[in-house]
């Protein structure tokens, strides 16, 4: 078991490493998920989570329904990915049917395609596995789950259907849209480790949740509790692959779609839970529907000039530019931020400057080089919570002045100029004096 | 096989938890209404194929909402088209008069007579099932909507034999007599057909006929699923809502085509509801329409018509003196017979019954029956009511059937006393206590103390349920926060009355990883039966731990903040190298000034000194070479000046090696010529 696990970790260590090598996935002019394999344990989810199923089939997306333990499985042909998205909803699975394992999904996620696992009470040993190579542990615990007797929906007795309301604070994964009601969530608690800086929590428990059995009496402290659990997490891998983690099925489900909220200690009542939106927008994030960039290259010269220079000189003003657009679902978008910087770098950055915008997607700044000389590069690295990461950069040298291109006549020279030049003219007139004086 | 097994051990699971979840079935209500809507959204006016016209329409009918009007014209269009083709297939003429049933597109006497005769020629050539089905009920159809023409089935009998044919000893039917494989989902479409069979027949079908289908339908009962909740439903390759939906609109139809009564268990049949209400409301079309379809068979139907017991609440609220409200209603929600509710049983958590044989109080304006007043010893918990449901006599006619008993989960919340709450700080090895404060524990961070390794922590309180009953929380954490985000859950423990936790720091050092500081005292208690449920920041405790040992572990990592972790850096701006400090060019001027003054002085001490060129050659040639050689010193200066501003240093050398000998030649003639002028002079 042990062995097992630190085999699981280094194959993700080892992946992340990996990742950066692996080409993309997806056409560079389209890069929304199309194919989207979706792997049930039973097909009777098919009809209890139709609504999520079908805004995804209404947003285009080809789904192929198949039970996780059909014989006939696979990811790939002949070397060929067949999908670009796997949705798993099968927390009980223990195996996947035919040539699909966990490592299969490990490759499948490297290859810069995207996973939506959703686990729930008395999850498999296999969905645990595939959340752990994310960096999501769930609770270890199987017949745990979330309870919070704080923030709970009111029709519920058991205070294990949650109502959620700490959502990350951002537009590119939740939508522009405030999600107003509580979402509605049973199922097992996780947390997300610690080293793992890829993966974020987007929909957090409350600080007086805690995970246990809520059937039996506690006889010591629950792994998690309070904030740290995680209800939904996300992941985007280094190859801007996208992970939505997710500890219950429940909240992808018609009832919980359909269902009215009210959370408990408010007044507020709501007709419809949060969980479609919710479960809707962050469908249409990873499968990069939105927070998707794109940059053309990178664009510099002189100031007053139009071409770029094969060097620039120490001290040269110049000006750069960078075009970011990002991908609507439909069509390539200005991309419009005040955070962009560029960096002037040579083993560390010389100049990091902040890119103002023209919102139509052109960045664009404009310094001065720095008086040290050789090679250096222009670096876009422009990491946002949700986006997928850019990373350009361009080289470019940088020379010292010509001996010409110093300065030329020195104010503070000007006695030494004037000492030589009186010497001529003495010179000159003296000359006249000795020879011809009578 | 294994796989089928676990699927179906799976769809038991879920269902348990749905109904674990649900807890108590619903009718049909109003979010029913709404959803459909939604669901039956037909695009740009009008629905993909007539099936699916049929099955919105005949939903959205049966839920009381009224939209034929606006999807009449286009959807009729095509139910006329259909009816009026000869090459129509019958599948589409079956649903074309389907549609045609609701929205009346073609009535009235015009019978259509090509469809008449080719659904009874389907009828009578017919080898597979759907067939049967399309042109029997299609006739059934026609019979219903359009009147006066003779639509009865020549040979009614033979038609009933082979359909018959197809079915299978253990209740299933078979879609054609070449395929062996058997479904239940063609079952339900048997009886159908055979229904309109028997009502078609121009004279009566043989009644051991009709017994031996009978027999088919109990035998197909003994195949049926089941969970432990006492739902049923038939399973089947088309899925359970599908296969379930079928057999109970055959049973329906069959037991009103024939007179003599379907004699079907009661249980099963109240199960087979329960299954309906319990997938909720589905967000797939079809399944939707099958949900409907099947409930409103079971709303009106000749064997029995099932009663459902619903709450509104599983929640009772004892500090609210709210009273436990149950409703009774047929499947789609209408209003049920004369009957009374008994409470025949109230279970708590210890299995033993607090509350027995309870009759509730009916409200007749809102159709309610209530228990108003619980006994002096109900407390907090959780509790199984079981309620029974009694019909009046006079209910009986139509055959309502009820669940023997309906079990259903009720928590019973209140409000818990929290009482003689207490912190201290107690000295280790006497026990002697430091510091003691009472806590109010719905204020915030009232406390602060301090605490070494020697010393230890005590948080003690007293809970008491309504009844005054010592009350055992789930929830009752300690936690401990350290400024550098560790966090420690410690378990507080209830012994006898009271609620305590022991911290001894002696012991407790290692896990603290040796952080003294200031930590954050938090308390959550928490439980389902409780309504005032606290997480309360008591304050902080400092403490004073010893060093840490090296081999010790190190406190665990957190995970960073994701919103510091991206944005943007703080900009970097290069430093140039400052240009060296010169002189300010005022300064540089007056130095030239003093510079070019010994020039001036040496030029006004040469004409005091009244220096003359007297001796300037006066003959052409030795003037001219010594105009040249002094034209060449000048040019040589020259030369200098331009090399300053803008000569390099090889044209320049090259011009002075050419200057230089021009120079050499004619310095030489003129100072030949001065010699030669100045010995004459002696010599004169």
């Amino acid at each position: 078991e042990a062995n097992m696990m630190n085999l699981s970790r280094s194959v993700a260590l080892i992946s992340l490493f990996l990742l950066p090598l692996l080409s993309f996935s997806f056409s560079v002019d389209n890069p929304t998920d199309r194919r989207v394999l979706v792997l049930l344990d039973d097909l009777s989810l098919k009809s209890s989570h139709s609504i999520f199923f079908s805004t995804l089939k209404s947003r285009g997306f080809d789904l192929d329904f198949k039970l996780a333990d059909d014989s006939k499985l696979a990811l790939q042909r002949y070397g060929q990915y067949l999908y670009d998205g796997l949705i798993i909803f099968a927390p009980s699975t223990e195996r996947f049917g035919g040539a699909l394992d966990s490592k299969s999904i490990a490759d499948f996620v490297d290859s810069g395609r995207d996973l939506i696992l959703s686990a729930d009470t008395s999850a498999s040993d296999l969905i645990r596995g595939i959340a752990l190579e994310c960096g999501v542990d769930f609770d270890e615990d199987s017949s745990a789950m979330v309870i919070d007797h704080s923030s709970f929906s009111l029709s519920d007795g058991d205070h294990t259907l949650i109502a959620a309301d700490d959502l990350v604070k951002s537009d590119v994964i939740l939508g522009k849209t405030k999600i107003e009601a509580p979402v509605l969530f049973r199922g097992v608690a996780h947390s997300l480790n610690p080293t793992n800086n890829l993966v974020l929590k987007v929909l957090s428990a409350s600080p007086s949740a805690y995970s246990a059995n809520p059937s039996s009496k506690l006889s010591s402290p629950p792994q998690l509790t309070g904030s740290a659990i995680s209800l939904v997490s996300v992941m985007q891998a280094r190859n801007n692959a996208r992970v939505v983690i997710s500890g219950s099925l429940q909240l992808f489900s018609d009832r919980l779609f359909r269902s009215g909220v009210q959370k408990a200690g408010s007044p507020n009542k709501y007709e419809k839970s949060g969980n479609e939106q919710f479960a809707t927008e962050l469908s249409k994030w990873v499968f990069h529907e939105r927070g998707h960039l794109k940059a053309g290259s990178l664009v510099h010269h002189r100031v007053g000039e139009t071409d770029e220079p094969a060097i620039y000189r120490i001290k040269d003003d110049l000006e750069f530019s960078v075009e970011i657009l990002e991908w609507s679902g439909r069509s390539w978008e200005p991309y419009v931020a005040d955070d962009l910087q560029v960096q002037f770098y040579m083993m560390s950055p010389y100049v990091l400057k902040t890119l103002s915008t023209d919102k139509k997607g052109m960045f664009h700044t404009s310094f001065k080089v720095p008086d040290v000389y050789g090679v250096f590069q222009f670096k876009v690295e422009y990491e946002k919570l949700g986006y997928t990461t850019l990373s350009l950069s361009k080289q470019i040298p940088v020379r010292p002045y010509r001996h010409n291109e110093y300065e030329r006549f020195i104010p503070t020279a000007y006695p030494y100029y004037g000492a030589c030049f009186t010497t001529m003219a003495g010179f000159f007139v003296f000359s006249f004096v000795y020879l011809y004086h009578k | 096989m294994m796989a089928r097994c676990l699927a179906r051990f799976l769809v038991s699971l879920l269902a348990l938890a749905i109904c674990n979840a649900a807890s108590v079935s619903h009718p049909i209500s109003d979010s029913h209404r709404s959803a459909a809507l939604d669901v039956f959204v037909p695009l740009d006016g009008s629905y993909k194929s007539l099936e699916e016209a049929y099955e919105a329409l005949k939903s959205l009918e049966i839920l009381g909402i009224d939209k034929k009007s606006d999807l009449s014209s286009g959807t009729c269009e095509n139910v006329v088209k259909v009816l009026a083709s000869p090459s129509s297939a019958l599948k589409d003429v079956f649903y074309a008069l389907s549609v045609n049933g609701i929205l009346k597109c073609k009535t009235g006497e015009d019978v259509p007579k090509d469809i008449v005769s080719k659904l009874q020629a389907g009828a009578k050539d017919a080898k597979l099932l759907l067939d049967f089905y399309y042109s029997i009920r299609g006739l059934v159809l026609v019979k219903e909507q359009f009147s006066g023409t003779d639509l009865t089935l020549g040979d009614a009998e033979a038609i009933f034999r082979s359909v018959k044919a197809l079915s299978q000893s253990d209740g299933r039917w078979r879609y054609s007599s070449n395929n062996a494989e058997s479904s239940t989902f063609a079952a339900g479409l048997a009886f159908e057909t055979l229904a309109g069979v028997i009502s078609l027949a121009p004279s009566e079908i043989d009644q051991s006929l009709i017994q031996t289908v009978k027999t088919g339908i109990l035998k197909l009962f003994d195949s049926i699923q089941k969970y432990d909740d006492g739902t049923f439903y038939f399973d089947g390759s088309e899925g359970p809502i599908s296969t379930t939906a079928s057999v109970i609109r055959g049973l329906t139809s069959f037991a009103a085509s024939e007179s003599t009564g379907l004699n079907l268990p009661g249980d099963k049949i109240v199960g087979l509801a329960k299954f309906f209400l319990g997938v909720g409301i589905p967000g797939d079309a079809k399944d939707f329409f099958n949900q409907i379809d099947a409930l409103a068979c079971l709303e009106d139907n000749r064997f029995s018509v099932p009663l459902i017991l619903s709450l509104p609440s599983t929640v009772i609220s004892l500090t609210k003196k709210e009273p436990l409200k149950v409703k009774v209603s047929t499947v789609l929600g209408s209003k049920a017979p004369a009957l009374s509710v008994k409470l025949a049983e109230a279970l708590n958590s210890k299995g033993s019954s607090v509350i027995n044989n309870q009759e509730l109080k009916f409200d007749a304006d809102s159709a309610t029956y209530f228990l108003d007043s619980f006994p002096k010893n109900f407390d907090v918990g959780k509790y199984t009511f079981v309620f029974e449901i009694l019909l009046d006599e006079s209910a009986n006619e139509k055959g309502y059937i009820t669940e023997a008993q309906t079990k259903v989960p009720i928590a019973a919340t209140g409000a818990i006393g929290i009482e003689n709450a207490e912190i201290a700080v107690l000295d280790s090895d006497v026990g002697s206590i430091e510091s003691q404060k009472k806590l109010d524990l719905t204020k915030d961070g009232v406390v602060s103390l301090s605490a070494n390794h020697l010393q230890k922590l005590r948080l003690s309180f007293q809970l008491t349920t309504p009844l005054g009953l010592v009350f055992k929380p789930h929830q009752a954490f300690l936690k401990l926060k350290h400024e550098s985000q560790v966090e420690h859950i410690f378990l507080v423990k209830t012994y006898g009355k009271k609620a305590e936790l022991v911290l001894d720091f002696l012991g407790l050092v290692e896990k603290l990883y040796y952080l003294s500081g200031k930590y954050e005292i938090q308390l959550t208690i928490g439980d389902a039966s409780m309504e005032n449920s606290l997480l309360s920041n008591i304050g902080h405790i400092e403490l004073d731990l010893p060093e840490r040992p090296e081999k010790a572990p190190l406190p665990p990592l957190h995970p960073t903040d994701p919103y510091s972790r991206y944005g943007p850096k703080s900009e970097i701006s290069h430093i140039f190298r400052v240009p060296e400090k010169l002189p300010a060019k005022q300064l540089s001027l007056i130095f030239l000034g003093l510079i070019v003054l010994p020039f001036i002085a040496f030029l006004i001490g040469l004409t005091r000194l009244g220096v003359n060129i007297k001796s300037f050659p006066s003959s052409v040639g030795a003037a001219t070479s010594a105009l040249l050689f002094h034209g060449g010193i000048g040019a040589v200066l020259l030369l200098y000046v331009l090399f300053w501003l803008k000569l390099d240093l090889f044209t320049t050398l090259k011009a002075l090696s050419l200057l230089g000998v021009f120079l050499l030649f004619v310095g030489h003639r003129t100072l030949s010529n001065l010699a030669a002028a100045s010995n004459k002079l002696k010599s004169a």
